[in-house]
């Protein structure tokens, strides 16, 4: 067996992502069989950096402590359930038991046990060694159907027309309040009327209720696929850009039984709204600009192909490469990643913190990077920021052409202004009819000149002027302050050196 | 000065408080990450964790946060790797991917919960590779319960492995040993100075010639309270030691002269510079600008009781005091302090449980807590911060330290219209 080796890792693991999944819904309690540092990363930390949630009020740990890695956790769990009676933390609430990768490092299994403290009580064992965080969202949602909601489906159960369950929204899922907006924005517009959004507005008691929707639509691509199978009922995938949002329209319409007509009114309606803005770009001079775009793209698999399908085959964008989540064996990992991003950096990239560190160590200042998935802390809560839909569409050329008019500020001369308070001086103005020898212009010998272009080549193409510009300088001045007559290859290296 | 009306009657603290009556949710950060920031801040430190994925994900996350943005290498653990033994493989991998960065001089490998559990052995690893110190660093959260002790073990480690043994200790030069607000060393630098002594170094820092260096030093300062391992290190080494901080004005007195008795400074000069010190200090106390305001303390920073000192003297009744660490030697003094100026609880080791039986007993004007307390708080209505966000970035000691703390909890009491027109809108 070889070790493989992780840099920075990306997906966490199934405990994270059932925990997320059980942690939306008000009338659970979860204790995680855990050491206190797996209770504080995900209840407090980190959750507050991805959800903007002060702490997940609803989670508690056995708080695993060196006797207990001894003797077992046992004594832990039942002092922990005794507490949080003692409290009334369980009052109409349902207890959740989840493992841990520290507790099944110990084979801490309370499956039986459990049932014993509390019959109505379950016992997840979370997989946290081996599982992803991707596999732990889709166990937690069929858990929970299977525990809550199958069972207690009446045997006479009709789903009723024009129904929509919306699956997948939850906790550390980047984007998902914007997302889900625009997805219950279209479901609306074709005059359906949404049933449950599962887990995110979902409870244990309302999870028989997923039975009831006509049609289920999961929101990602990457987990929530197995429920929908699961429930029996047509499903679609949350849809991309101006023509995938278009065809997903009409695919919905035709599973809920839409007239046809109706559909294509809200079409209609919406290229002169919410899409009005993605046609005066592109037959304004902002899309020239696509062209000369080259992006890269990190995130879960749904952002990936979707940002690969809109800005890619729709507005003609260049993906140079991309990596989606979980990630497939032809993607790069984070090692990869990490050197593409040192060798050439795209003018944009998707990603999460991990490609924004490798940026800053490439000091790659001519690329523009915009947050698309975790880790990483960021704020998504408004509805105003979506990828998904026809406002995801306008939203995501709308960002993309402000990050060219910020590159373009950027890079235009700038005279920066000193106080004479702080030490600056006036420039000093030569005497009359002298002209400084720093503006002539020296030869280049080739190699410079090789050089110089093979740079400018992994630059991107926007930032190509201006970095010409200010290496063609640097390398003259060096040239002049050694008083050479001829700028070589040797004084360009000295000002590449210098410039980063 | 600021007219203060408390909104209650005293009769509620006649009843002494009671601690939660159950510690379910402990307060502090993953311990582990006390370590991890220490040693991701090294210059040229490549940390290898060793731990599963969830933990990994967790303690990169906030170290890219809070720590360094540096990227971090681990090896791939699963059940599979894990019950075949392959646990030092794993740990080699990662040192070798680690030492293959270019500028990577010294790799600190992070020992967590299951690499614990696994049995990580010391004696099976390198020492170093290709020239580069491998430091191993056993931080399993399950041992160590709170996140300033890691930083504590963390800095033992690599210090037990870079401190300068041979040199002779230069006469006069202090070692500070804190993570404080970069300003407050050279306001100590200046103080001391003045008597004759100097700053050698301040660690944890980012260099490891700070820790090379920190074993020349005459005398070390723990100016917070829970570097035990570190400061027993350089004890073993006959460094004379300096507990507590030089903190308002009794305590910034009693510090220097401290501090000028272990270098051994000309007892004068130095009793000449504590007093102006003191008076300073004084000065600005002089007229109790947060007198009657009652404000909580509760972080999980560990340096907790010597914030709650500065607002005593500054005229507020801090009854109340909650840190993550651990009751020791190093803390006594502080808590000496405060309970003969009427802080009634210290609460070490703390869960969420007893911060808000703490809420409950009093009615407090200002709680600087953890982000979980601090939204409690805010939910009454009650301004509120989160300690370890707002109190790392101004500066704490002497003085001038004073004067930026006091002038900060005032603010934020000022703040109280907003805090409640807030609360009625939202709930």
């Amino acid at each position: 067996m070889t070790i493989k080796i992780i840099r920075d890792i990306s997906d966490t693991s199934s405990y994270w992502g059932a925990t997320w999944v059980f942690g939306c819904f008000p009338d659970i309690h979860i204790v995680c069989d855990a050491p206190i540092g797996c209770y504080n990363l995900l209840g407090v930390a980190v959750t507050d950096y991805t959800d903007a949630l002060p702490h997940m009020a609803n989670l508690t740990p056995t708080s695993i402590r060196e006797e207990d890695v001894i003797n077992g956790t046992a004594g832990a769990l039942k002092r922990t359930i005794d507490d949080l009676r003692s409290l009334g933390s369980l009052d109409g609430k349902r207890l959740l038991v989840l493992s841990t990768a520290e507790s099944e490092m110990i084979s801490a299994d309370h499956g039986k046990y459990l049932e014993q403290l509390d019959p109505d009580a379950r016992f997840f064992w979370s997989q946290s060694l081996e599982q992803d965080e991707w596999v732990g969202r889709d166990r937690a949602l069929l858990f929970a159907w299977q525990e809550y909601g199958k069972p207690f489906v009446p045997a006479d159960q009709q789903v009723r027309p024009n129904t929509v369950n919306i699956i997948g929204p939850s906790l550390g899922c980047f984007n998902a309040p914007a997302d889900l907006h625009e997805l219950k924005r279209l479901v609306a517009g074709l005059g359906a009327e949404l049933n449950l959004v599962y887990p995110y507005a979902g409870s244990i008691a309302s999870t028989p209720q997923l039975a009831d929707a006509a049609v289920n639509i999961v929101m990602y691509h990457e987990f929530g696929e197995p429920l929908a199978r699961e429930l029996d009922q047509p499903y679609l995938f949350a849809p991309f850009g101006v023509f995938g949002t278009t065809q997903f329209l009409r695919e919905l319409g035709v599973l809920l039984g839409t007239p046809s007509a109706k559909v294509e009114a809200f079409i209609e309606t919406e290229k002169r709204s919410t899409l009005q803005a993605v046609w005066d770009l592109w037959r304004g001079p902002q899309s020239d600009w696509f062209a000369t775009v080259d992006v890269a793209i990190v995130a879960g698999r749904s952002y990936v192909e979707g940002l690969k399908s809109f800005l890619g085959e729709e507005l003609g964008m260049k993906i140079v490469w991309s990596s989606g989540r979980p990630r497939r064996a032809d993607e790069p990992d984070n090692i990869e990643i990490r050197k593409r991003l040192h060798a050439r950096a795209p003018a944009f990239i998707f990603g999460s913190i991990n490609e924004k560190i490798y940026l800053a160590e490439a000091n790659a200042r001519g690329a523009h990077f915009i947050p698309a998935v975790f880790p990483g802390p960021v704020v998504r809560r408004t509805t105003g920021t979506p990828f998904m839909g026809y406002a995801g569409a306008a939203n995501l050329v709308q960002e993309i052409v402000n990050r060219f008019y910020e590159m373009v500020f950027n890079f235009l001369p700038v005279e920066t202004i000193r106080s004479q308070e702080a030490g600056g001086r006036s420039p000093e103005v030569a005497p009359k009819g002298t002209i400084s020898t720093a503006s002539q212009t020296l030869p280049w010998t080739k190699e410079a000149t090789d050089r110089l272009n093979a740079v400018l080549e992994a630059i991107p193409y926007l930032a190509r002027i201006s970095a010409s510009r200010s290496l063609q300088h640097a390398a003259g001045q060096a040239a002049q302050a050694r008083g050479a007559t001829e700028v070589t290859l040797e004084i360009v290296e000295a000002a590449l050196a210098h410039e980063r | 000065m600021n007219e203060i009306i408390p909104l209650h009657t005293d009769t509620a603290s006649q009843e002494p408080y009671k601690e939660g009556a159950c510690k379910l949710h402990p307060q502090t950060m993953c311990p582990a990450f006390g370590a991890l920031r220490v040693l991701a801040r090294l210059e040229g430190a490549q940390p290898a964790m060793v731990t599963d994925t969830g933990c990994l994900y967790g303690l990169t996350f906030v170290s890219h946060f809070y720590a360094a943005r540096k990227s971090i290498v681990a090896p791939e653990l699963g059940t599979a790797e894990l019950s075949s033994g392959m646990i030092q493989e794993a740990a080699n991998a990662a040192i070798i991917e680690a030492a293959s960065e270019p500028n990577v001089s010294v790799i600190p490998v992070i020992s967590l919960c299951v690499a614990e559990t696994a049995g990580l052995a010391e004696e099976l690893l390198p020492t170093e590779i290709d020239g580069k110190p491998v430091v191993l660093v056993r931080v399993p959260a399950y041992a160590i319960h709170s996140h300033p002790e890691a930083k504590d073990l963390a800095l033992a480690a690599v210090m037990r492995r870079f401190v300068d043994r041979t040199s002779p200790p230069e006469p006069n030069t202090l070692l500070l040993i804190g993570e404080v607000f970069p300003a407050d060393p050279l306001m100590i630098d200046g103080v001391l100075r003045k008597m004759g002594g100097r700053v050698l170094a301040t660690i944890p820092g980012r260099s490891v010639d700070e820790l090379r260096m920190a074993g020349r030093a005459s005398a070390v300062a723990a100016l917070h309270p829970f570097y035990r391992d570190t400061v027993s290190l350089l004890r073993e080494r006959g460094v004379g030691v300096v507990s507590g901080a030089p903190i308002g004005a009794d305590g910034s007195a009693a510090w220097l002269r401290a501090v000028g008795t272990a270098l051994d400074l000309d007892e004068d000069v130095v009793e000449q510079v504590a007093e102006e010190e003191e008076q300073t200090a004084r000065d600005v106390l002089a007229h109790k600008p947060l007198q009657g305001s009652t404000i909580l303390v509760s972080g999980y920073e560990g340096n907790e009781m010597l914030y709650a000192r500065l607002l005593v003297e500054g005229g507020a009744r801090v009854p109340y005091v909650s840190t993550s660490i651990g009751q020791s030697m190093l803390t006594a003094a502080d808590e000496a302090w405060l309970r003969s100026h009427g802080t009634e609880a210290i609460v070490y080791r703390k869960a969420i449980e007893d911060d808000l039986a703490a809420m409950e007993h009093w009615a407090f004007d200002l709680v600087i807590g953890t982000t979980t307390l601090a939204a409690h708080a805010k939910e009454r209505g009650i301004p509120a911060v989160y300690y370890t966000n707002m109190l790392s970035v101004r500066p704490l000691f002497l003085a001038g330290g004073m004067i930026a703390s006091i002038a900060f909890a005032q603010d934020l009491m000022n703040r109280k219209p907003i805090y409640n027109r807030m609360l009625e809108f939202f709930q």
